[in-house]
């Protein structure tokens, strides 16, 4: 803890956070982070992830991107800068769904657009490989999911290639034509596939 | 509210009740109507959503996605679920309580017709709970997995095929808190 509060004062001290992200982030830390069982968690190798934490999504238009998921999904945007904004599912001081962790926040979207002008990685370092594998859509969980009230919806919202998914989801094209899916509580681990 | 006016019209005509009683009475019915009508608007505007149900990663093989996930990040292979072709790969609440899965799988036999998308997912990230940078960093390296970046509190590692996939604490990365 002492070292990390030493790390985020400097950040403050260098002007890299503000006041107020210094006090929320020392608090934060201290109520949760750092009030486990630091013995336990010493010993225990096992990684688990907890929730998605946020989804990077590419685009080449950010602003646009960001419109079509507020505007089909009712998502708030946050954060905003020149080449991204973050989409939280949930408003701020919400639990994420049936989450009790208080160190889980709330997963989001993250729509960003590459910056052209980017530099190439420093130092010589080598430019991240091109991946074999690609996340070729995702879904989301929606409340009171009812399929056939949900594409009446989504097609008056102007959505592109509204299609079933099985009989507890949709697929849609976003704004980029990339493919979206949302489904209810019911479409899981256990019935998907 | 047509058959609530008529019968009002009728209570007036009868006597039943006066002018101005018929008035107010029309004006609140005006008004009760209008509430629920907005209230029923708000209600059905739109969607809520709750959380991220899956994503689905197609790659060259998926069993060596899946053992990855497990190995590295303590998913769970759904039962019934592992076809040879795909595995469904549980975490977060249980199942149908809000759970999220990966969907790891391997490429159709048949070829999509689907035009290309401008847009890509090109990460996601996972949230650790009770994150210990030493542990966590002890704990990729004991897999023999290398960080491929970040920073701490919010590190990076490929996949087998070069998946970028990144896990850190809510204190780094918090949609509230960039």
């Amino acid at each position: 803890m002492e070292g990390f509060a030493a790390q985020k004062l400097n950040e403050f001290e260098t002007g890299k956070i503000s006041r107020r992200g210094l006090i929320e982030s020392l608090t934060l830390a201290a109520t949760t982070l750092y009030a486990t069982d630091s013995a336990k968690a010493q010993a225990d190798q096992t990684l688990k992830a907890q929730l998605i934490n946020h989804i990077s999504y590419t685009c080449p238009d950010f602003k646009r991107g960001a419109d079509w998921y507020s505007m089909v999904f009712n998502l708030d945007q946050v954060g905003a800068t020149k080449r991204d904004v973050a989409l939280p599912i949930g408003k701020k001081g919400e639990q994420p769904y049936n989450v009790t962790a208080k160190d889980v926040p709330l997963p989001h979207l993250i729509i960003r657009t590459p910056d052209a002008n980017a530099a190439p990685p420093a130092g010589g370092a080598r430019p991240k490989p091109t991946p074999q594998g690609v996340i070729d859509h995702f879904a989301l969980t929606v409340a009171d999911f009812e399929r056939e009230k949900a594409k009446a919806e989504l097609i008056a919202l102007g959505v592109k290639n509204v299609r079933d998914g099985g009989p507890r989801s949709l697929h849609m094209d976003d704004v980029f034509g990339y493919d979206v899916q949302i489904c209810g509580l019911e479409n899981n681990a256990l019935t998907d596939g | 509210m047509e058959r609530f006016i008529a019968d009002l019209v009728k209570s007036f005509e009868s006597g039943k009740v006066d002018r101005r009683e018929f008035c107010k009475t029309v004006a609140l019915a005006a008004t009760v109507y209008a509430a629920g009508d907005a209230a029923h608007a708000q209600a059905t505007r739109g969607f809520r959503v709750i959380g991220v149900n899956h994503l689905s990663y197609t790659c060259p093989d998926y069993t060596r996605a899946r053992d990855f996930q497990i190995n590295v990040f303590g998913l769970e292979n759904a039962p019934g679920h592992d076809d040879g072709k795909r595995a469904n790969l549980m975490f977060g609440p249980e199942p149908g309580k809000g759970g999220t899965f990966i969907v790891a799988r391997n490429p159709s036999p048949t070829p999509s017709n689907r035009p290309p998308a401008q847009a890509y997912v090109d990460h996601y990230c996972y949230t650790l709970s009770n994150w210990d940078e030493a542990r966590v960093r002890a704990a990729i390296k004991a897999k023999g997995q290398e960080i491929s970046g970040g920073r701490d509190g919010s590190l990076h590692v490929l996949d087998p095929f070069n998946y970028d996939i990144q896990f850190a604490n809510i204190i780094e990365e918090n949609a509230f808190r960039r």
